[in-house]
């Protein structure tokens, strides 16, 4: 979904196009899904990339499409009643609380300031939880931990067995699914291929949900690394093939952490 | 004067009948005849003047004649009076330990007062017994030589006493000369001492207020907190400060200080209340000390202090969430209440359209098939709490048995707003509508959703800020009003129908509500009216409550994460409406001076009564000395109680056991502590009880009198109608009142006739 040289290409076309800015979603009384925006080192193929004919910027990776078909189906699967024009916001906005469930993708290359580190971290101890979500391979792992390590120093990441009460609230998982972009999607090995990821990419084979989890083992924040549940949100349409085989676990995935957040 | 002008005490007009003493005979008719004829022929003389001043002067004539008819007919005061020298005064002096204290004037003890009064022959001309009461009644050897030592004053104990069982004679009337300071504990029954038909006259002595006092009235905690949670005691402080001032308020436990407040005292509030707040710490038995650091001008440092004992045990309430929707409101009602231990709460979800979760349960059975399957299984919670749920998520049976677990089991119903709650819900057709505190109304077709999106501010009403059931902390009035203006806004709003009757309104939401921006300090404009968002009311045995929203997490996700204030608002409430719900059993233990008061109240599964159960309990003194009482039934169903003698100073155990008829094993068993003495009950509410003593005369036909004003208490002993008394006639043919009538009449005539120009 982001070679590195679509980007190079897309960049002397002129095509700098962003994302539409979603309004802000001011009825909090349905569930709204609320992306992060954040900042991420390198330049071309790291901090931003070239895919479909744009520039994308690492924090709005699948957005707004992956939240809008994610909205119609968790209304249309469950109780949860959820706004199809999800938000965005940056960690130091001062109505961040309003989001109690924030979405962040592609956090391989992510940096925070102190302000986004210190907001995170009362965010965080507040009740809120973030999910993160496509990230891949170790040195991707290795550098979202490190910025992690920041708002809640001392804190380890635990991958969540899948007799974990989130893969359960709704349906029964019972199994983590891998998820790759949709351009690695029909190939035999679900896993994408370590030269599009952050060198020394490593083991890329096996997806695991983390998470930080407070004293009281509650939920703080959660990782789903090695797979991109978002794309299987994105994607649904790219083919009736692709929605069973993929978009149908991100979304029993998706409905699980969604309650479990409404609920934990 | 009144003597001299009517010719008899006042007291004997009150109680004594009107009758002539002459003979209506041929004189009298003469003489009245001779009258009426001078002023008919005198009348003549007044023919021609108009209509109106013609009345006036017959008027007047026809009063002067028949009041002169009056006196020749001799009229008499028929009545009854206390026989002289056969009937006795009983005089009661009070040498309680709050006699010691300073009369009204300050110028000697209110015992010294009391002393002087009797010198001075309180009794009248009767003959006097004069006895002393303190926690009995007794002759009073030399007056003398009596002394304010008592430790307890039994007041109407010792009137009941005297009533019943005085047999040296007649008793004319009882003067009794205390401060009505009387013990708690004592009897209030006033009936026995009515019957026996003696007067008591009350003779007050003392002051009020004691200049500078200040005290603890009263401590009030509740029975059973649980461990390591927040203890609310409401203490009333009571004070005749001049001044304003500030006392500090402690709360110890042993000599670790647990909490403190500082109390502003102001002259024109001498009695108010302090809420005071402390951990509860780890289970089992304390005594907690409360303690005013008063000032070196209070005259009665010993009222400075009260004990309580305190049993913090594992008590739990049961809580049953229903929600239709997954929302943030669940999440965080959740979380602020897994930090109260004292709560036990059980949620079940609709997840999806045909799935359900639920979280807390003990069991794979409990709400299996969602809300409980049976009354019994319902009435094991205390308090339930309805989210955004369609009432189709409750069969006919299940409707019907909500109202009933408030009307009858006297639990608790909470209802949030939520786009399926209340009327839009469906709930306005099913039982519980009747015992919700407003009118539930489904929305017009044409107008806005009930349930609706906005910014609101929550603040709380007059009877918010005093209530249990809206408390976020703040030390005073002030700082609560402060806690709830800086409170982030709510996100939402339930439109409300109107009140019942019976409903209080403990929070409002305001909205229009807008911060300046760049404003320093910050600067909130409230613009809308004022709209219910807490509402409360009574219902049955229980109580229900509507809270209009459903975005409070928002006082949790805008605020710093160490802001309590969602947390403890959640908590209380919770608490609070679940905590009214009463258990099967109960056992109440009330301590008085020397006795405990045992009630035990019994209901099986279904709150129905047991009347037929064997209640016993086991009383283990301080010193570990026990013996068993079987408790017998009391007035009201499944009721037991029996008051046990408690002689020991100290710490008491009770353990009752019960069990109902037909049940096997060892029945339920359950334990109360209580204390016994341990303070200077005298020293505690010592100001002159004004109405106790009002009420104690006028139940038995005697009168409340000052010191200083006792000139008519001999005649209203002499006229008071008890012991041994005499039929007397008192003639009033001579009263000085009649003749000063008859001559203010003539005169005003003359004065008319003067002005009219017809002498």
């Amino acid at each position: 979904m982001k070679p590195a040289v679509v980007a190079a290409m897309a960049i002397f076309a002129g095509s700098f196009a962003v994302a539409t800015e979603a309004p802000p979603a001011s009825d909090l009384t349905v569930f709204v899904l609320t992306r992060i925006e954040y900042d991420s080192v390198g330049g071309a193929g790291e901090a931003y990339y070239g895919y479909d004919g744009r520039i994308w910027e690492r924090w709005e990776t699948d957005f707004p499409q992956a939240e809008q078909n994610f909205a119609k189906r968790v209304n249309q699967l469950t109780s949860v009643v959820a706004s199809r024009q999800p938000a965005r916001r940056r960690l130091t906005a001062p109505n961040l609380g309003d989001s109690p469930f924030i979405f962040m993708s592609d956090v391989g290359y992510m940096t925070l300031s102190a302000p986004e580190m210190r907001a995170l971290r009362d965010y965080l101890h507040n009740g809120g939880l973030l999910w993160v979500d496509d990230f891949w391979g170790d040195a991707e792992w290795a550098s979202f931990e490190r910025a992690m390590a920041g708002v809640l120093p001392g804190k380890r990441w635990r991958v969540l067995p899948i007799e974990h009460p989130i893969f359960h609230t709704v349906f029964d998982i019972e199994q983590m699914p891998q998820i790759p972009a949709r351009d690695f999607a029909g190939r035999a090995s679900t896993a994408e291929p370590p030269w599009v990821h952050r060198f020394p990419a490593g083991s890329l084979s096996v997806p695991t949900m983390r998470a930080y989890t407070d004293d009281d083992g509650r939920l703080m924040a959660i990782a789903t690394h090695n797979t991109d549940i978002a794309d299987g949100w994105e994607r649904e349409s790219y083919g009736e093939w692709y929605f069973e085989r993929f978009s149908t676990k991100s979304y029993r995935v998706g409905i699980n952490v969604i309650v479990y957040v409404l609920t934990h | 004067m009144f003597e001299w002008l009517f010719k008899v005490p006042r007291h004997a007009y009150e109680q004594g009948e009107l009758v002539f003493g002459g003979e209506l005979g041929w004189i009298w008719w003469l003489a009245a005849a001779l009258l009426v004829g001078l002023s008919v022929g005198f009348a003549r003389r007044l023919k021609g003047w108009p209509l109106g001043r013609r009345f006036a002067i017959h008027t007047l004539q026809f009063a002067a004649v028949a009041l002169l008819l009056t006196i020749l007919a001799g009229p008499a005061l028929q009545i009854l009076r206390v026989a002289e020298g056969v009937n006795t005064v009983a005089i009661l002096v009070d040498t309680s330990s709050s006699m010691a204290l300073p009369d009204a004037n300050g110028a000697s003890s209110r015992l010294d007062a009391a002393k002087r009064l009797i010198a001075e022959g309180i009794g009248g001309s009767e003959k006097t017994a004069i006895f002393q009461f303190d926690d009995r009644l007794r002759p009073a050897g030399s007056v003398a030589a009596l002394d304010a030592t008592g430790k307890r004053s039994r007041l109407v104990h010792a009137l009941t006493d005297l009533t019943a069982n005085y047999d040296q004679g007649a008793l004319a009337a009882v003067v009794v000369l205390t401060d009505g300071a009387q013990t708690p504990g004592d009897a209030d029954d006033l009936e026995p001492i009515a019957a026996g038909g003696v007067p008591v006259h009350a003779v007050g002595i003392g002051s009020v207020a004691i200049a500078d006092d200040v005290e603890i009235a009263e401590v009030l905690l509740p029975p059973s907190p649980p461990p390591d949670t927040e203890v609310a005691a409401r203490v009333t402080i009571r004070h005749a400060r001049a001044e304003v001032g500030e006392v500090r308020l402690r709360v110890r436990e042993g000599e670790s200080v647990l909490a403190a407040a500082t109390v502003r005292l102001d002259p024109d509030t001498p009695v108010l209340i302090k809420d005071v707040v402390f951990p509860s710490g780890a289970a089992g038995l304390k005594e907690v000390t409360f303690e005013l650091e008063g000032p070196d001008s209070d005259p009665l440092p010993s009222n400075d202090t009260r004990s309580r004992l305190l049993d913090v045990a594992a008590a739990e309430h049961r809580v049953l969430y229903l929600e239709g929707e997954p929302r943030w409101e669940f999440k965080f009602i959740r979380r602020a209440v897994a930090e109260d231990k004292a709560i036990d709460m059980v949620t079940w979800l609709r997840t999806t359209p045909r799935k359900t979760y639920r979280q807390g349960v003990t069991g794979a059975d409990e709400l299996a098939d969602g809300f409980p399957a049976t009354l019994e299984a319902l009435y094991r919670y205390d308090l339930v709490i309805l989210g955004s749920l369609r009432s189709n998520a409750l069969n006919d049976a299940q409707h019907a048995w909500l109202e009933t677990f408030v009307a009858e089991r006297g639990g608790s119903v909470l209802a949030l707003a939520g786009r399926q709650a209340m009327a839009e819900g469906g709930w306005d057709v099913k039982p519980l509508a009747r015992a919700l505190p407003v009118m539930l109304e489904r929305t017009a077709p044409d107008t806005a959703a009930a349930y609706t999106a906005g910014e609101y501010a929550a603040q709380p009403t007059a009877a918010g800020l005093v209530s249990a059931l809206a408390d976020i902390g703040g030390e005073d009035e002030a700082a609560r009003e402060e806690r709830w203006a800086t409170l982030p806004m709510l996100a939402d709003y339930h439109r409300l129908g109107p009140m019942k009757p019976g409903a209080t309104t403990l929070l409002e939401a305001q909205g229009s509500v807008r911060v300046l921006p760049g404003a320093e300090p910050t600067v909130v404009v409230r613009g809308g009216s004022a709209v219910p968002l807490l509402v409360a009311q009574p219902y049955g045995f229980g109580q229900t409550a509507i809270l209009a929203t459903a975005s409070t997490w928002r006082w949790r996700m805008r605020t710093p994460p160490d802001d309590e204030r969602h947390g403890l608002f959640w908590r209380h409430l919770i608490r609070h409406l679940a905590g009214t719900a009463p258990p099967t059993r109960r056992l109440a233990v009330e301590a008085g001076y020397d006795v405990l008061d045992l009630n035990v109240s019994l209901k099986d599964a279904r709150f129905q009564p047991i009347t037929n159960a064997a209640v016993t309990a086991r009383i283990t003194a301080p010193d570990g000395e026990g013996f068993d009482t079987v408790l017998l039934p009391v007035a009201g169903e499944g009721a037991f109680g029996k008051a046990v003698a408690a002689t020991k100073p100290g710490v008491y155990r009770v353990d009752v056991t019960a069990r109902a008829a037909g049940e096997m094993g060892a029945g339920s068993t359950f334990t109360r502590l209580a204390r016994v003495g341990g303070a200077d009950l005298e020293s505690f509410g010592a100001g002159l009880n004004v109405p106790l003593l009002t009420r104690i005369a006028a139940a038995t036909g005697g009168r409340f009198w000052t010191p200083d004003d006792l000139g008519e208490l001999p005649q209203a002993i002499a006229f008071g109608g008890a012991g041994i008394q005499e039929r007397e006639r008192m003639p009033l043919w001579d009263a000085p009142f009649l003749y000063l009538l008859l001559v203010l009449l003539k005169c005003l005539e003359w004065s008319l006739r003067r002005v009219w120009g017809g002498i």
